[in-house]
């Protein structure tokens, strides 16, 4: 009984100081095709839905265009291309994540599906991106496993500042 | 709380540079007063206040470089005002150089670094050079019959003040004046500015007699080369008693201060009555900075970027206004005529004020063009003096405003401009006594407001430019084939001069050559949305104009249809618009062209240079436009399926991803949550001709 409690209090624990217990960092996952990937919670400003999105001719191929939200000009990047992923077209369940860089730019990553927000311990974080392709690993911190799940964790700022 | 420090820095930061500004105005003023053989310790004194309050605010920031400067500053300003130093063209000049080095200083200390400016050293040795020289010889005071009492209570200044007046021949007057205390303020200053027309106020002291309880008797102590009468006509009416200090006669002036001697004419002064204290009595001489900080008390200084964000909810609310419009249409159409009319005539005058509001922003935005000239007034100062050459500017229009962004980045160009004018335009001093000009060369600088754009032209009275020359050159570099020299129109000629690599001079002077051309000018003018033209005629001069618009913040603009995606383009490069005849469409030179009037216009398909694909289910449009763009001399027709009307449009700038992508300036808003994006007619003209000019170049190069 004493025990149960225990196991109670800190999964509680856990769950409240979240991000601040020591090696406990929190991700936000989301779908590309079948594979999961997630990046940095706190890197994310907003998600939104898909607005109309304006094609900018000329632009590099990985970027969607741009789009306004709430009267600020963001960048949409194809998430897929710019990981050299097969591109498919927007669904009803695409999302756009929001992300500010440093040079001040709101960079919005398409994505076909968000998922949830994942807790990775360090002991939960296995740093090798030398399995995946090469278009992926220097965008790839390491890969979770949380709960015998696998899921791609990227790293936001070398994709939107390169 | 880090916040609320920095934001005190970035507040001293301005005030610095406001402060600098208007010792450079001052320092301008004395130098012309100085050309003129004037005097005006009035401008001295001005200056050291600035520096003065410079001086503690560096203090108060920690700024050690700005503080070292102006302490010194400040001591040679003193003894400036003191007429320890006599003031001279080569004091002038250094005291220009400080200037200058606030500018470095500031921006070294904003950066928070701790790099030393040897070069404030420097300045400091050469002040300390200057040493001080106190002016000897029997008092010049000691011909009048003054009141010992009150020569006791003058300050130095005062004092300084009072010889050279009297140095100058000027005669000495007590005006005798009754204030009431509550409107003292007011009414001295009134009896200032009338006596100021006469001659210098140098002090004023209460007599200490008791008039009344509510008034005071001040005595104010006037250096005049005005007569009694003169003085009484204009002053005698505020009930002011003018009396003439009388000089004393040869055998009773003593040699030197002898107190024995009491003036008849002047009674005696009592010592200030007790409850006055001197700093009541002389603020200005005794607090400095304190007539700036009134003026700065009826204004706030404002960041842009709070402005900036303010105009883009004044964007939002205008998306805002047109989603009510399209509902009022709606329920109009709905048959609901009565509710529609309603909301329509809300929304209408929803609009309106909408629109004051966007105006008051913009004019809250806008600076008069005076900053940018004061800057350049220093600079032709100073090359004009290093190059031997006298020069005098005109300015006129200084009080045109512009937005403040526009205001900042026009300061580079302009001054390039002028440096142009003064090295290449304006000849030396014995070329012009040869064919009869004025020794001194003028530079003039206009500015006035033409509708929704500001001009500014510079203009030099100098030998003009050498057409020939500027066409040689261009056929060397290949910018011109042989054969269309004799085709090419004045205005096509004086053009040239804004084409890459093109200076007529083969050495480049320090000024001019330092590698900016005067196509980077164009550039950074056409990055204003501005427009740049230069006409001259030989041994006449040459005028450079610069046509602006009043704002960036908002432009008005043409949305266009191309491929089903619309375009917004700035209305400032838009000629006019006409449909497109196919049949008048014909090849030359390996692009499509028409002509219009009589004149070839090349035709860009904006569809194909942009590469868009069809969209899905769309109809190929029947008519097609051709919208005339113009850059400066070169105009170009962009080919596109539809216009869509006009609309005042808030550009945003792309992010740094897309900053790589040419012919855009930007995006904006329509009012159906959609983005457009906003032309770059300049770019795009720049992209589309350069095409023709390569073109050129390999026939050129093959022929």
């Amino acid at each position: 009984m004493a025990d149960l409690a225990r196991t109670r209090h800190s999964s509680l624990a856990r769950r409240t100081t979240g991000s601040q217990q020591a090696g406990l960092r929190e991700f936000l996952s989301f779908r590309l095709g079948n594979d999961a990937y997630a990046v940095e919670l706190a890197r994310i400003r907003e998600i939104v839905s898909s607005p109309p999105v304006t094609e900018v001719p000329r632009s590099p191929s990985d970027i969607v265009g741009i789009c306004s939200v709430r009267g600020l000009l963001v960048t949409v990047v194809d998430l897929r291309q710019r990981l050299g992923l097969e591109v498919t077209a927007a669904t009803k369940l695409s999302r756009i994540l929001l992300t500010n860089t440093d040079s001040g730019e709101v960079v919005g990553l398409l994505v076909d599906e968000v998922r949830h927000v994942i807790r990775l311990s360090s002991a939960e974080i296995e740093v090798s991106g030398s399995v995946l392709g090469a278009d992926l690993s220097d965008h790839v911190l390491g890969v979770g496993r949380p709960d015998g799940d696998f899921v791609v964790l990227l790293d936001l700022a070398s994709m939107v500042e390169s | 709380m880090a916040e609320g420090v920095d934001k005190a820095r970035e507040e001293f930061f301005s005030e610095a540079q406001e402060l600098v500004e208007s010792l450079s105005r001052n320092l301008l003023a004395l130098d012309t007063a100085l050309r003129n053989k004037q005097e005006d310790p009035g401008l001295v004194n001005e200056a050291f206040r600035a520096v003065h309050t410079l001086k503690g605010l560096a203090g108060l920031f920690g700024a050690k470089r700005v503080g070292t400067l102006s302490h010194r500053l400040e001591d040679v300003l003193d003894s400036l005002r003191l007429g320890r130093l006599p003031l001279t063209e080569h004091v002038l000049d250094l005291l220009f150089r400080a200037v200058e080095l606030y500018g470095d200083a500031l921006s070294v200390e904003r950066t928070r670094s701790d790099d030393p400016l040897p070069a404030i050293d420097g300045l400091i040795d050469e002040f300390a050079r200057l040493g001080s020289e106190v002016p000897t010889g029997g008092s010049p005071l000691a011909r009048f019959e003054l009141d010992q009492a009150m020569l006791a209570v003058l300050t130095e200044y005062e004092e300084h003040r009072l010889k050279t007046c009297v140095e100058q021949g000027l005669l000495l007057y007590r005006v005798r004046v009754d204030f009431a205390l509550a409107t003292i303020d007011r009414a001295l200053e009134e009896i200032k500015s009338r006596a100021k027309s006469h001659g210098e106020v140098i002090t004023y002291l209460p007599t200490g007699a008791s008039t009344g309880a509510d008034t005071i008797e001040l005595d104010l102590l006037l250096a005049s080369g005005s007569s009694l009468a003169d003085l009484e006509a204009s002053l005698g009416n505020n009930g002011a008693i003018i009396e003439p200090i009388r000089l004393r006669r040869p055998e009773t002036a003593p040699s030197g201060t002898s107190p024995s001697v009491r003036p008849r004419s002047l009674p005696s002064l009592p010592a200030p009555a007790p409850g006055l204290s001197l700093s009541e009595r002389a603020p200005e001489a005794l607090e400095p900075g304190v007539a700036a900080h009134k003026n700065i008390a009826q204004t706030v200084r404002v960041d842009i970027r709070k402005l900036d964000a303010l105009m883009n909810v004044v964007g939002e609310l205008a998306i805002v206004k047109n989603a009510l419009a399209r509902l009022g249409e709606r329920i109009r159409a709905e048959g609901g005529r009565q509710l529609g009319s309603e909301l329509h005539s809300i929304q209408r005058s929803f609009d309106r004020r909408l629109g004051e509001m966007q105006n008051g922003i913009l004019e809250v935005r806008m600076v008069p063009l005076g900053q940018v000239f004061d800057r350049l007034a220093r600079v032709v100062r100073q090359i004009g003096r290093e190059m031997g050459k006298d020069i005098r500017l005109v300015i006129t229009g200084a009080e045109t405003e512009i937005d403040k962004l526009i205001v900042e980045e026009l300061s580079d160009p302009l001054m390039h401009v002028v440096r142009n004018a003064i090295d290449h335009g304006i000849e030396v001093a014995e070329e012009r006594l040869r064919v009869g000009k004025p020794l001194a060369g003028t530079i003039a600088l206009n500015a006035f407001q033409k509708g929704n754009h500001v001009v500014i032209e510079v203009e030099d009275d100098g030998h003009g430019i050498n057409e020939a020359a500027i066409v040689e050159r261009a056929v060397a570099l290949g910018k011109v084939h042989p054969e269309e020299v004799a085709q090419l129109a004045r205005s096509e000629i004086f053009n040239l001069v804004f084409v890459p690599g093109l200076s007529t001079r083969k050495e480049a002077s320090d000024y001019s050559g330092r590698g900016v051309g005067m196509d980077v000018v164009k550039t950074n003018i056409s990055k204003l949305g501005g427009v740049i033209d230069l006409h001259s005629e030989a041994e006449i001069g040459t005028k450079l104009t610069i046509t602006l618009p009043v704002t960036l913040a908002i432009v008005s603009a043409l949305l266009v249809r191309v491929v089903g995606r619309v375009f917004a383009m700035p209305l400032t490069s838009v000629a006019e618009a006409i449909t497109l005849d196919e049949t008048q469409v014909r090849m030359l030179d390996g692009r499509e062209v028409m002509t219009l009037r009589g004149v070839t216009l090349p035709i860009c398909r904006l569809g194909r240079v942009f590469g868009l694909a069809p969209l899905p289910g769309a109809v190929m449009a029947k008519r097609q436009y051709v919208v005339v763009a113009t850059l400066g001399s070169r105009r170009l027709g962009f080919a596109v399926d539809d216009l869509q009307g006009q609309q005042d449009i808030v550009i945003k700038p792309l992010g740094k991803s897309l900053s790589n992508v040419r012919g855009f300036s930007g995006a904006t808003e329509l009012g159906d949550q959609r983005v457009a994006l906003v032309l770059d007619p300049a770019a795009l003209i720049e992209e589309m001709l350069r095409g023709s000019e390569t073109s050129r170049e390999r026939r050129l190069g093959y022929g």
